[in-house]
């Protein structure tokens, strides 16, 4: 039986642990102290680097590499904390702020001495009041304690942290969103390059890093590099020539819901496959798993082929899924994937800031296909073309092929494709909530085809024997070829 | 310079051109919306996508790149394509032209499509880029949004439900007017342009500036409607003709729409020096003069304190005796700010060679009010002429030219008064009403009935800048063109074309014909004016020294 392997977490539910002193008690601000004490700010950048420490709120982009793209001559630089948690089926970012907020403040700090950057900004969820009530008390006491404000602890270090509430949109998480709504804009992400790094708040370098990827500065700072890599697989990127290593390094906050007995945030190791993790979290509540959504609801779901997929950045990636935000999703047998889809598509075509074209008017053109579907109103037509064959009659002549063209599933994924395309992994839109769109919307259509073909059918939403609902993988281009990574370990 | 391949094409262009202009230079269209050349890019519409090869010839990048947002600079030797190209853009590819199909069957998908009863059809971007690169059919069978239509201000409409959302009206207030007044509300598909409205959904702030009505040009679509144009004509049926706005001394180019009825539109046209995209509301809505009933169409004459129309003849052979019986020092003429430099010259010429007066005055529209806006100012001088005038009338005449008091001091004491005024609505105050009221014999040639004509001995039926060719000289010294639209109302002649005739009976020998001849004349003896030849003047104009 896999063990959670607390790191993050691992004193999330000491009593008070979101004041100072007991913070204290545990380390508190020592991994801090350490990095001034012992290291320059470069080496800082490059023990993340060597961490292999990969972005945790979505993307899973190195962190090493987007500090590295931070130019160090323009002044000033800012540090804004994505705390926007809202993807469905995500929660981890939450308890952190609710009730560990000084380690959050301890890795912001780590990341302010490493990149030279005097003002950080926290952008939370608006919905998150205790979360920003418990972040702003710990803020207070850090200023108290002189581990904010100016010259801190005597080293000339100046870093002064605010908390910023969002107003309830799902697309300020997208970074740039963020930024958008934080300088008091509209939440409308911006055309890239230029990328945040070089130029985000204010038109000035930024770094823009989940609540969880800071969490794990003051572990790695702490722990050393060593000990940090040793956790999660590192794979081979055999793409080039010699292999480079393809880190999948640390925990992650797994948040799982759904069909399963224990639902809750489990921080394990990355790399486990769904079937640990479904155990991890109590075992599956009813009979089999019908479908995993890996990432939250960006991601393209797994089937029950697809089990033994480790749930890593590379792992998934290769899957043609991701990890995202880490929210999985647990759905058993007696769920309906075509209403499952409507769900998710009521939520984008809520979401969609409305900016470009393709994204403000397919969503909601999805979700509309969807909910004719469900409703039992779903398109096909029955074309007869002439065949030459034995006829009832006995003699030969037009035995008349008849052929089913589900219309409004074609439609669907074509509509949600023209928005950003899940093949070819292009979009017109300017931010990728598009792909966050097609995605589910062709992955649950391709893989759980007859589910929604029986909707059309039947004229109401027929749930479907597991066995029966899905789309083996052989049949069908929605999934990648099966294909384990290599650990680097393995190849050397 | 950078040197790109455009699909088959091997074009050189300024560095920092955009793909989208760098396209139109050579006559290749790239399809656009929410791009426009004056304000700031979002690349919201993504319709003008294109392929881009940055790296080598063989593969595109991966996404599609937005034309608008793509601009093209000189690469260094080892950063070039195949050893040349400092990029290639390809505007036809397959994946191009799909994409354009996607976006516009998505821009359909909650549009309304009344182009029946639209304004803008016949000059809509929708409608000519879904004939040229759309679908023939839509795929959308749900219900459309429609939101309700929006009185914004007092000449905009908003027809909510054609709105595409490219914000190119909000960018325009935003940046160019400064004056902020538009925003989006709602979110996603419900996304709608709006004013700042209160709980209750009462405006707190119009769409009310001078610089409102530009947004209904650059509205690519008929979301954005003028009050004064709506439902007045198809655009195919108007006549265009390019001209210079007469409301000020800005001098915006713009291009008069007309049919033989009338004006129906004025809208500006690009100067890069001068208004570059536009053009203000008192200028766009100021030609309604030009249509008045109440034009004057005949020559009068006073009769027994009554004013009476009459003849031509009748009234030059009047004017004639009148003037054949006082000194030249008796006489003042005054010229217009609101004519034309060949109007003002023929009258200096008649001042200077037939009646010897030197006694040369200048008339318009009194001072009015300065408006700056961030990129665009309305100056307060309200007449398109005032330093073509002053040049011209004092040119043979060591450059006096009386103003202000100086002139109604004159003209108090004058016997004879010949005004070419041509103001729309000029009020006057007391010490001009004063100075006009002890002349004894007042010519006024003009186009309205006002309170200058009401003084009059002789009214003489003059014509706007609507109905005759010529040019004006702006504040900064640009000679632009005006050319004639409709024809002037009765028997009202060209300025220039009354003062010859005035002139020839008192024994001058004057023979223009048209007036490109008289600006060859000015060009020949006026100084500074070497060049501005309506020839060489064209459309663009000429900038004086
Ligand atoms: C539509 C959309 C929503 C997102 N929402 C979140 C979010 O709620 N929280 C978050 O941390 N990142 C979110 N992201 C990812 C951010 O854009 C960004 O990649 C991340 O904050 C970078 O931090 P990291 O490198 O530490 O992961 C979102 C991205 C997209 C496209
Ligand atoms: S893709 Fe959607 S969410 Fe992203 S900018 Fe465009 S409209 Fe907004
Ligand atoms: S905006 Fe264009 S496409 Fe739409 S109704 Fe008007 S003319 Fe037709
Ligand atoms: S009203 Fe016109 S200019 Fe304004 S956003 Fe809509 S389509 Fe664009």
């Amino acid at each position: 039986m896999v063990q959670e392997k607390r790191i993050l977490y691992e004193h999330l539910n000491v009593p008070n642990i979101n004041t100072y002193d007991v913070y204290r008690q545990y380390d508190g601000y020592t991994r801090f102290e350490k990095a001034l004490a012992e290291y320059q700010p470069d080496d800082i950048a490059q023990m993340v680097k060597d961490s292999g420490l990969k972005g945790r709120g979505g993307a899973g982009f190195s962190t090493g590499a987007k500090w590295s793209f931070v130019p160090k001559d323009i002044e000033p630089r800012y540090l804004c904390c994505n705390a926007d948690e809202s993807e469905p089926g995500t929660f981890s970012n939450r308890y952190v702020l609710e009730k560990n907020p000084h380690l959050l403040i301890e890795g912001i700090l780590i990341c302010c001495y490493a990149m030279g950057i005097e003002t950080t900004y926290v952008y939370i969820r608006g919905e998150f009041t205790l979360g920003k009530k418990m972040l702003d008390a710990a803020i207070k006491e850090a200023y108290e304690q002189g581990y904010l404000g100016e010259n801190i602890r005597d080293t000339g270090l100046n870093v002064n942290i605010y908390t910023h509430p969002g107003a309830g949109a799902y697309i300020c998480g997208e970074e740039t969103g963020l930024i958008e709504s934080l300088e008091g804009k509209r939440g409308q992400p911006r055309n890239k390059p230029p990328f945040p790094a070089v130029e985000g708040v204010f038109m000035k370098p930024t770094v823009v890093q989940n609540v969880e990827t800071l969490c794990n500065l003051p572990f790695i700072v702490g722990n050393g590099v060593e000990w940090y890599t040793e956790m999660g697989p590192t794979y081979a990127d055999t793409r080039s020539d010699p292999p480079t290593p393809d880190p999948n390094t640390g925990t992650k906050l797994y948040c799982i819901s759904g069909d399963v007995n224990e639902p809750g945030v489990y921080e394990l190791e990355l790399g486990l496959t769904c079937t640990e993790l479904i155990e991890v979290a109590g075992g599956l509540r009813g009979e089999e798993v019908k479908a995993v959504i890996p990432g939250g609801s960006s991601a393209p779901i797994l089937t029950h082929y697809e089990l033994d997929t480790r749930l890593d950045f590379t792992s998934l990636t290769l899957a043609k899924s991701m990890l995202g935000s880490g929210g999985i999703i647990v759905m058993n047998e007696t769920r309906n994937i075509v209403d499952c889809l409507l769900n998710i598509m009521k939520f984008y075509a809520h979401e969609s800031c409305g900016q470009c074209t393709p994204c403000r008017w397919g969503t909601p053109w999805v979700r509309d296909i969807v909910q004719r579907i469900v409703d039992g109103e779903g398109r096909k037509t029955t074309i007869t073309r002439p065949k030459f064959g034995v006829t009832e009659s006995g003699r030969w002549g037009d035995t008349g092929e008849t052929e089913e063209i589900y219309e409004d599933l074609d439609l669907l994924e074509d509509v949600a494709n023209n928005i950003a395309n899940v093949d070819t992994m292009t979009w017109n839109t300017i931010c990728v909530f598009g792909i966050a769109v097609s995605w589910p919307a062709v992955s649950y259509m391709r893989k759980f085809r007859p589910e929604f073909e029986a909707a059309i059918r039947e004229g109401k939403l027929v749930t479907l024997p597991v066995a029966e609902a899905t789309v083996p993988p052989e049949e069908n281009y929605a999934y990648q070829q099966r294909f384990i990574p290599k650990e680097f370990s393995e190849l050397e | 310079m950078a040197f790109i391949k455009l699909n088959d094409l091997e074009i050189e262009v300024e560095d920092g051109t955009n793909i989208v202009e760098a396209a139109r230079q050579h006559g290749i269209e790239v399809p656009h919306y929410c791009y426009h050349p004056g304000l700031s890019r979002p690349a919201n519409c993504r319709m003008c996508l294109i392929d881009l090869y940055l790296r080598s010839s063989e593969m595109p990048e991966r996404q599609l790149a937005t034309g608008c947002t793509t601009t093209v600079r000189s690469a260094p030797p080892e950063r070039k394509i195949d050893g040349k190209y400092d990029v290639i853009v390809r505007t036809d590819s397959p994946r191009v032209i799909k994409a354009r199909e996607d976006i516009l069957e998505f821009l359909l998908v909650h549009h309304p499509l009344d182009c029946p009863v639209c304004d803008q059809a016949g000059e809509c971007d929708l409608q000519d880029f879904s004939y040229r690169h759309g679908h023939d059919k839509s795929r959308y069978v749900e219900v459309k949004n429609v939101p309700p239509k929006k009185d914004l201000g007092p000449d905009v409409l908003l027809y909510t439900t054609r709105c595409i959302v490219c914000t190119r009206c909000i960018r325009f207030c935003d940046e160019v007017s400064g004056t902020g007044e538009l925003g989006l509300i709602n979110r996603g598909s419900h996304d709608e342009i709006d004013i700042p409205r209160n709980h209750a959904g009462t405006p707190i702030q119009l769409l009310d500036n001078k610089l409102a009505g530009n947004v209904v040009d650059i509205c690519p679509v008929g979301a954005l409607i003028s009050k004064d144009f709506l439902f007045k004509s198809r655009p195919w049926f108007l006549k265009k003709e390019n001209s210079i706005c007469s409301g000020c001394s800005v001098g915006c180019n713009v291009t008069v729409e007309y049919k033989e009825d009338g004006l129906y539109r004025i809208k500006p046209r690009f100067h890069e020096d001068i208004n570059q995209h536009w053009m203000c509301d008192d200028g766009r809505l100021g030609y309604h003069y030009v249509n008045n009933d109440d034009r004057l169409q005949l020559p009068q004459k006073r009769v027994e304190d009554e004013l009476v129309t009459t003849q031509w003849a009748d009234a030059l052979s009047l004017i004639t005796e009148k003037i054949s019986e006082v000194e030249s020092n008796d006489i003042v003429v005054i010229g217009s700010a609101q004519a034309t430099n060949e109007d003002n010259f023929v009258l200096q010429q008649f001042a200077h060679d037939v009646l010897k007066t030197t006694q040369l005055g200048l008339f318009g529209q009194q001072l009015g009010e300065e408006h700056k806006f961030p990129q665009f100012t309305i100056e307060a001088d309200k007449n398109p002429n005032t330093a073509g005038a002053r040049t011209i009338l004092g040119s043979a005449n060591g450059n006096v030219v009386l103003e202000g008091e100086t002139l109604w001091e004159k003209v108090a004491g004058a016997k004879v008064v010949y005004l070419v005024s041509g103001v729309p609505e000029r009020a006057l105050d007391e010490a001009e009403k004063e100075a006009l009221s002890k002349v004894d014999f007042l010519i006024v040639q003009d186009i309205l009935p006002s309170a200058v004509t009401e003084m009059a001995d002789v009214i003489l039926p003059g014509t706007t800048f609507a109905e005759k060719d010529g040019t004006f000289t702006n504040s900064t010294g640009w000679v632009q063109r005006i050319r004639k639209t409709i024809d002037p109302p009765g028997e009202a002649q060209s300025d220039w074309l009354i003062t010859q005739q005035i002139a020839n009976q008192l024994g001058g020998e004057f023979e223009y014909s048209f007036a490109g001849e008289i600006a060859l004349a000015i060009a020949e003896s006026v100084e500074g004016y070497g060049d501005a030849t309506h020839q060489k003047i064209g459309d663009a104009g000429i900038k004086l020294a």
